[in-house]
């Protein structure tokens, strides 16, 4: 079975159009050029939900939009199910279900069953099967009650559950979802969030792309995240792989009492140890960072019982995606 | 067209229709503007019958009235062809619907023609709306229309030209569109020509001698005419040849050209990936 997506050294500039003025007075400066994409490469396999993250403007948009036949690759190739995006757009566009979250994809005066009738349509679905895929998709997506009614009618939640059904009309294997959360409220997005994990990826096997910068929701929902950043893939891997690349030191918390005097340097094989005394109820919070694997752990426990400490309690901390991201795109908005 | 081809251009007239009537009253509205216009040109060209009289075609039996009838329906006609393809992708494009459909497994040229279907019939049917109206109004005049069905085959052959003619113009203007983001000019400056100089109000004989020889280079001109002769005289294609070469000539070189221009900015759109961008 081929890859669900195949990305290989994909790159994409725009050229930037200029005015007519720049051209009529400076005929002989080039046009700017934008790298949206540069040298991306990665596959998602079938069946797993994979995370494209990245700040504002990394690309994930325009990738997508490459995968969907929207925009044409400078250079590389993409290809879904196995059909390449360039020279089999119609198989590539049969293989794929495009979930964005634009409200004002949908005819907001006509109901939500006859926007899913139209789009059925141009997803080649046969007159005699039209009305039962989309009743049967409006009553696994919980939107029978308002189906007749007009769109405009509909909450966030049902719009963007809309966006799912539509997407799902011709049954593709891969999904592309775009920000799917990012309207909703936190009680429609854990519904949503619970649709594609629960019954679109383990119910029905589909492939999962998934952009965000919710790094929370890439967390609880992606086996493998590619981080990008100003059109380069920066990260690629699992989660644990993910925590691997933050934590060049593992960090851990200890709860002791009755510690007296400092911890000494060399009881940490070059870690860093901070302790906070606390506010007086005789705990102290001992917060160390250790090279990983070794056995600095145990001395520094060593350390703090021949201080006379008690340990109450001592927690490995993991990175958060948060963490990982901000390391990777160099600070919020990978503005450093 | 292939049957799946035509059960989605279906679809999208379909689609549009439930738009149009979801708005309660709008066709309460256009049937009440088709009798307004119609009867607008029905009062004003009992007064410039006169004045017309000697540079009116005697063809169309020296009636003003079914000259201006037999020339708003063809310009309706061209008008659309001009305006819809280029008018629909722009307010899909707005509205935030054209990604939904670029993405579904559909041919984008047949997204472009199905969203300007429901216009050409809308328009067909105002135009024969157009025609009754006007027919019922000049049967209280002393000169009531009367159709030589005899020449429908020319009129027709003529009709289909000029729309062909104008598809090849209006699809540029969608490309435009597509491409710069702004077409309307192009279509402004042809619509706002036909509708002065291609004798569609008046005959092309009352415009000034210097002016005239623009009117031949109008695709309309040749229709309004020619479709006057072989419905209200019931002139044949031999007699229309003339008009048929012309139009078919047009025909033959906006379509292609129109097709063209139409590839290339889309190939264009998806390369710089401003398809869906206004």
């Amino acid at each position: 079975m081929p890859d669900a997506v195949t990305v290989e050294d994909l790159g994409k500039t725009f050229i930037k159009r200029r005015s007519l003025r720049d051209m009529l007075t400076r005929p002989w400066v080039p046009a700017e050029r934008v790298t949206a994409l540069d040298e991306v490469s990665f596959t998602v396999a079938p069946g797993e939900i994979f995370g494209l993250l990245g700040p504002n403007g990394a690309g994930k948009t325009t990738l997508l939009k490459v995968l969907a036949c929207l925009v044409i690759q400078s250079r590389g190739r993409a290809l879904v199910h196995g059909h390449d995006t360039r020279h089999a757009e119609l198989r590539v566009k049969s293989s794929i279900g495009f979930v964005t979250s634009d409200e004002r994809s949908f005819y907001w005066r006509l109901s939500g069953r006859e926007n899913l009738h139209f789009f059925a349509r141009l997803c080649n679905l046969q007159a005699g099967r039209v009305k039962d895929r989309c009743q049967d998709l409006l009553e696994r997506l919980e939107l029978t009650d308002k189906a007749d009614h007009p769109f405009m009618n509909y909450s966030s939640g049902m719009k963007q559950r809309m966006a799912v059904a539509r997407a799902l009309l011709h049954d593709p294997p891969v999904l592309c979802m775009d920000e799917p959360t990012r309207s909703l409220d936190p009680v429609a997005a854990k519904h949503l969030r619970a649709l594609i994990q629960g019954r679109l990826n383990r119910g029905e096997g589909k492939t999962i792309l998934l952009a965000t910068h919710n790094l929370a929701e890439a967390e609880e929902l992606c086996s493998r995240i590619a981080i990008l950043h100003r059109g380069r893939l920066r990260r690629l891997g699992t989660l644990a792989e993910a925590r691997s690349w933050a934590l060049a030191r593992e960090r851990y918390v200890l709860e002791v009492s009755g510690l007296n005097g400092a911890v000494a340097a060399e009881e940490l094989d070059g870690g860093r140890v901070t302790v906070d005394r606390g506010a007086g109820d005789g705990l102290v919070t001992v917060r160390a960072e250790l090279e990983p694997g070794g056995p600095a752990l145990t001395r520094l426990i060593d350390g703090l019982r021949a201080r006379g400490a008690l340990i109450v309690s001592c927690s490995r901390h993991e990175a958060s995606l948060q963490e990982i991201f901000d390391l990777t795109v160099g600070g919020p908005e990978g503005t450093a | 067209m292939t049957a799946g081809a035509a059960r989605k251009a279906w679809a999208f007239v379909w689609k549009d229709f439930l738009i149009e009537v979801s708005y309660k009253s709008a066709f309460i509205l256009h049937l009440g503007g088709v009798i307004f216009s119609v009867g607008l040109w029905f009062f004003f060209s009992g007064f410039l019958q006169e004045n017309l009289k000697e540079s009116m075609d005697a063809l169309t039996g020296g009636n003003l009235f079914a000259f201006i009838l037999f020339g708003v329906a063809p310009y309706s006609y061209q008008q659309v062809s001009l305006t819809a393809f280029g008018h629909r992708f722009r307010e899909e494009q707005v509205t935030g619907t054209l990604e939904a459909m670029l993405v579904c497994p559909t041919r984008t040229p047949l997204v472009i023609f199905g969203s300007a279907l429901f216009d050409f019939l809308f328009t067909s049917f105002r135009v024969v709306l157009y025609v009754l109206v006007g027919i019922v109004f000049s049967r209280f005049t002393a000169r009531p229309i009367v159709l030589h069905w005899e020449g429908a085959g020319a009129a027709i052959l003529i009709f289909t030209l000029m729309v062909a003619t104008s598809v090849g113009i209006g699809i540029m203007a969608a490309a435009f569109v597509m491409y710069f983001k702004k077409g309307e000019v192009l279509v402004t400056l042809i619509s706002s020509a036909s509708g002065l100089l291609g004798g569609v109000f008046f005959p092309t004989g009352a415009l000034p001698d210097s002016i005239q020889p623009f009117s031949r280079l109008l695709p309309i001109s040749y229709t309004t005419d020619g479709v006057r002769r072989a419905l209200l005289t019931g002139e044949g294609i031999p007699a229309l040849l003339p008009h048929i070469q012309v139009l078919f000539v047009f025909a033959a070189v906006l379509l292609p050209l129109g097709l063209f221009v139409f590839r290339a900015a889309l190939r264009g759109a998806r390369r710089d990936g401003t398809l869906v961008q206004y």
